[in-house]
């Protein structure tokens, strides 16, 4: 490989990785948006949606690498991974929203962060316990097609998982911007208190975002299995972090900051691992979160967050 | 050791001392609770208890000082074990085999003050370094208390929130390099070979019961510290910045200093605690200290009681025992079940493996039902009785003056505003306002809502950045200065919405006012020396000086947390928190607003009084009456401009401010009133 089919395989590698911390980031930035809340239970929610589209995959029959589908059974079982790993990781967004933050919703301090601390632990250790610490298998039905560009290679997972995101974003940016129950959640970020004067129903709102980041976290777990053919019980940490500083660098609280931000930290973790190896790209990932934070604490696109004081 | 701690909280509790002063009972049962850990080595001679004992030290250590942070300063520091493992591989490497520059003269110095010794393994001469333990706990501190001040300077600037993300990231970061930097700390398999402690030549050998003591030692040394630091001007500004960090700057405390200082303190506790826990491991690896570390210490710490520094160990030691001893105790009962009444499911079940489940639970079930935790750092005070907690409108103004010095300002003008404009964005919300406050005079800033007022106050309190314009105190400039260092040039404010430190009782709220006249540092304040006592109990009689003035409306209540005083009572609190920072001007953001008219003609004369003794004062207020009684010069704000000024009586019938006030309508009433009488 040369140096430039080199670059352009570290792209498509980042840009496959970019997808996912966008999604993963979606959930932080529509949480963070309208409570101000930074929700580490989103971490693990990311590595149960995996672990849950690992066991839906299997108990359709796939198991490893040795089923490879196309067609329409290829669609359809794809499909049913995605349906479900996002509605249950939902519910467990909701569940967690209902009944661990909402009675914690005016506490001031960190009681609420705390919370979503305890309640990743719960959950890590809940799959650790059933499920072991090992690295698993995640079933790959996909037909080995690749599109070689140059000297680099584009397989067919990659321009899936794009083409999954993609789809996720732009029905989550159409969401937002024209529906009412979006439109609600936008005002809701901006002040919950005339938000609520103004008749929205500011916990169904929170409710609804609960459900909607978490599903994006199941979506992401997903794609992670597709594109590393593993699960394991410690995967989200590593990724929730990148996800976290995805909505960082793009403006926490700004759903197209969470998509860009997605993507860069996705290019800049496997240029980094091109260039310095991939034991330090956490450093890079970190030194980053900090220098944004430090240097420009709105983001690229500006904070959409409240300014509370 | 169970039943030896139980005894001793039953004599504590128990008939025959009820009769005994509770200090009395507390230091009885702590000489009880030293004697029997101190004897526990010989009561239960069993080396794996006395070992797990250790290890319950060592994290109560850990504990501690992450109690500094999350406790009292309010930073939540995910990452704590980054320190711990810093402490631990200084030691480590300073002790180890592992790092063995080349013997040459520069290290004959070393070599004669023990630090380091020649050793030959058949090539040329290396240097191996032996650096003491005992020497190597102070230096640990430092260490990592350079590392804590590293870490903490860019971050520390962040909302909260964001720091518990970024210390995360710390956390992890620092295990990773150590697991990457193979010739330095021998990668992912760990130091080995690190020397364990000597004591008048003796090793510690391989017996438990060496660490316990020094174990002991450390959790004894580091609760006197936590406990002194806590009841210092050092703790109170901690707490300060924790409840409420505008009104903390605003008082005189400097938030980055503080800030700093609680990360280092709690860093230099981990830093030695990891001296000692390597040093009785003799091995150090980067499992030892990832993030199931760092959130063991926060289950301790919520467990505990956030900020409660017995509660904090107490934390330590439940969580200790419980992976220790009851879980694997219980797995045993579970599998003797399961033999017992023939379920063979029962017997696979390990308790021990939930260990971390159980933190998860721990964590969320003490936020949704008890967030103070096991032992809370403030306790809850009884309610006034009906008698204790009623108080007569007094009027003619504060009578008990005679403890409170005069004020004797220089002649001239105290405070002066020159053309200060503020712009948030496409808003000017002062636009070139000038103002001037004669020393020992008393000026009110009237206008309607969202005038510009107190923008005006946090322009001149440093709060928020003007973009023009000039506002000299006593002769220096006050722009650009933050608001700490504004209170410590003489001008203290109060807030229109009332920022007082919510958990916090009412003498130490009043007390924070002192902090910036106090000069006590972290050493002074831990070893009460004589410059610390007298400032403290100078502290303590002016502050009890102020709050007399406010006769029984406060003095039955100092032990409250004001978070449960009326409205009133915390304006109050909040005017004598500012007088304790001995002003030389006052700044009152509508200090009558919510009051009824008898608390305010009260009030008014109270601050009336302060004037009398030579305080100068700038005010805003809407309630004209109370403008009237006071003020000697008014000035008028409509939309950021200074619309009029004068004597209150001028104002009054100025046509701009009807206008601004009434709009021109009501202003041609107003004549018609006036044309009538």
């Amino acid at each position: 490989m040369t140096a430039v089919d080199l670059f352009l395989q570290q792209l498509i590698n980042g840009l496959s990785l970019g997808a996912m911390y966008s999604l993963l980031a979606l959930g932080f930035t529509l949480v963070y948006g309208i409570m101000e809340l930074i929700n580490f239970s989103h971490f693990n929610v990311f590595m149960v949606g995996c672990m849950i589209a690992m066991l839906t995959l299997q108990a359709m029959g796939l198991s490893g690498q040795t089923v490879i589908l196309s067609g329409a059974p290829l669609v359809l079982t794809l499909l049913a991974g995605f349906a479900v790993s996002m509605v249950l990781c939902g519910f467990i967004g909701v569940g967690i929203e209902r009944f661990l933050l909402r009675p914690l919703r005016n506490v001031k301090g960190p009681a609420a962060m705390i919370t979503t601390i305890g309640v990743s632990y719960v959950l890590f250790n809940l799959v650790l316990l059933t499920l072991g610490s090992d690295s698993k298998n995640f079933p790959n039905p996909l037909p080995p097609v690749v599109f070689p560009i140059g000297g680099a290679v584009l397989r067919l997972r990659e321009v899936l998982i794009w083409i999954t995101a993609a789809v996720l974003m732009l029905a989550l940016n159409y969401f937002t911007r024209y529906t009412k129950l979006g439109k609600a959640m936008r005002a809701t970020a901006q002040d919950a208190e005339a938000a609520r004067m103004m008749g929205v129903e500011v916990d169904r709102v929170i409710m609804i975002s609960f459900f909607i980041g978490s599903a994006l976290a199941g979506a992401s777990g997903m794609i992670f299995g597709l594109y590393y053919n593993l699960a394991k019980v410690d995967m989200g940490f590593a990724a929730g972090l990148r996800a976290f500083t995805a909505a960082v660098l793009g403006g926490i609280g700004n759903v197209p900051g969470a998509m860009l931000g997605g993507v860069l930290i996705g290019l800049i973790e496997a240029l980094s691992a091109q260039a310095l190896g991939s034991a330090w790209s956490d450093v890079v990932i970190f030194s980053l979160l900090v220098l944004v934070l430090v240097f420009r604490p709105a983001g690229l696109l500006g904070r959409l967050a409240p300014n509370k004081s | 050791m169970m039943k030896a701690l139980a005894g001793s909280f039953v004599s504590f509790a128990g008939r025959p001392l009820a009769g005994m002063a509770p200090e009395r009972r507390r230091a009885l049962g702590l000489v009880v609770l030293a004697a029997v850990l101190l004897a526990f080595p010989y009561i239960h001679d069993n080396d794996g208890d006395i070992d797990s004992a250790a290890n319950a030290m060592s994290y109560a250590v850990l504990a501690l000082g992450l109690n500094i942070v999350v406790g009292f300063a309010g930073l939540l520091d995910l990452g704590y074990a980054a320190f711990f493992a810093i402490g631990a591989y200084y030691y480590g490497i300073f002790t180890s085999f592992q790092v063995m520059p080349l013997w040459s003269g520069f290290w004959d110095p070393f070599a004669m003050l023990g630090l380091v010794e020649k050793i030959n393994q058949g090539g040329p001469d290396l240097v191996h370094f032996t650096l003491s333990f005992w020497l190597a706990l102070p230096t640990a501190a430092i260490v990592a208390a350079f590392f804590g001040i590293l870490f903490g300077a860019p971050t520390l600037r962040l909302r909260g929130d964001y720091l518990a993300i970024v210390t995360l990231g710390f956390g992890e970061i620092v295990p990773i390099v150590a697991r990457n930097v193979d010739s330095v700390t021998n990668g992912a398999a760990g130091l080995n070979g690190i020397q364990a402690p000597k004591l008048f030549g003796q090793s510690f050998g391989v017996s438990a019961t060496p660490y316990y003591y020094v174990g002991l030692g450390l959790v004894a040394l580091l609760i006197f510290v936590s406990l002194r630091l806590r009841d210092s001007r050092i703790g109170r500004a901690w707490m300060a910045i924790r409840e409420d960090e505008t009104a903390a700057s605003a008082m005189g405390v400097n938030l980055t200093r503080f800030k700093l200082m609680a990360f280092a303190i709690g860093a230099a506790f981990a830093g030695m605690t990891g001296v000692f826990f390597v040093a009785k491991l003799q091995t150090a690896t980067p499992e030892m200290f990832n993030f199931a570390v760092s959130s063991m210490l926060l289950v301790m710490v919520v467990l505990g009681g956030m900020g409660s520094v017995w509660g904090v160990v107490l934390g330590a030691v439940l969580l200790q025992l419980l992976q220790t001893w009851f879980l694997p105790e219980l797995t045993g009962w579970v599998h003797q079940l399961g033999a017992a009444i023939g379920v063979p499911a029962l017997r696979r079940i390990d308790f021990v493996d939930s260990t971390q489940l159980i933190f998860g639970v721990i964590l969320v079930v003490m936020m949704l039902f008890r967030r103070d935790g096991l032992i809370p750092a403030t306790r809850k005070m009884p309610a006034l009785s009906y008698a204790a907690q009623h108080a007569e409108v007094r009027r003619g103004g504060f009578v008990n003056l005679d403890r409170i010095p005069r004020w004797s300002p220089e002649p001239g003008n105290a405070l002066e505003v020159r053309g200060v404009t503020v712009k948030f964005g496409g808003l000017v919300a002062l636009n070139a306002v000038d103002l001037t406050v004669p020393a020992g005079g008393v000026v009110a800033v009237i206008g309607p809502n969202g005038s510009g007022k107190s923008t005006l106050f946090n322009v001149i309190t440093g709060l928020v950045q003007a973009n023009s314009g000039s506002i000299q105190f006593e002769g220096v400039e006050l722009l650009g200065l933050a608001p700490y260092q504004v209170l410590e040039r003489g001008v203290a404010r109060t807030f229109q919405n009332i920022r007082l430190f919510p958990n916090l009782n009412v003498l130490e709220n009043v007390l924070i006012g002192q902090h910036a006249r106090l000069r006590s540092g972290p050493f002074a304040s831990v070893l009460h020396t004589p410059g610390n006592r007298a400032e403290e109990a100078a502290a303590a009689n002016w502050v009890m000086d102020i709050i007399g003035l406010f006769g029984n409306r406060l003095l039955p209540r100092i032990g409250q947390t004001v978070s449960g005083l009326s409205y009133a009572n915390r304006r109050r609190v909040e005017i004598a928190r500012a007088l304790a920072s001995r002003p030389k001007i006052l700044l009152l953001d509508e200090p009558t607003a919510g009051m009824n008219p008898a608390e305010t003609l009260e009030l008014a004369e109270q601050i009336k009084s302060l004037h009398a003794l030579g305080l100068t004062i700038l005010l805003i207020e809407h309630k004209l009456d109370v403008v009237t009684r006071l003020a000697d010069h008014v000035v008028v704000l409509d939309h950021g401009d200074r619309i009029a000024e004068g004597r209150p009586d001028e104002v009054r019938r100025n046509d701009a401010v009807l206008t601004a006030y009434l709009g021109r309508a009501a202003r041609a009433a107003v004549m018609e009133d006036d044309h009538a009488s």
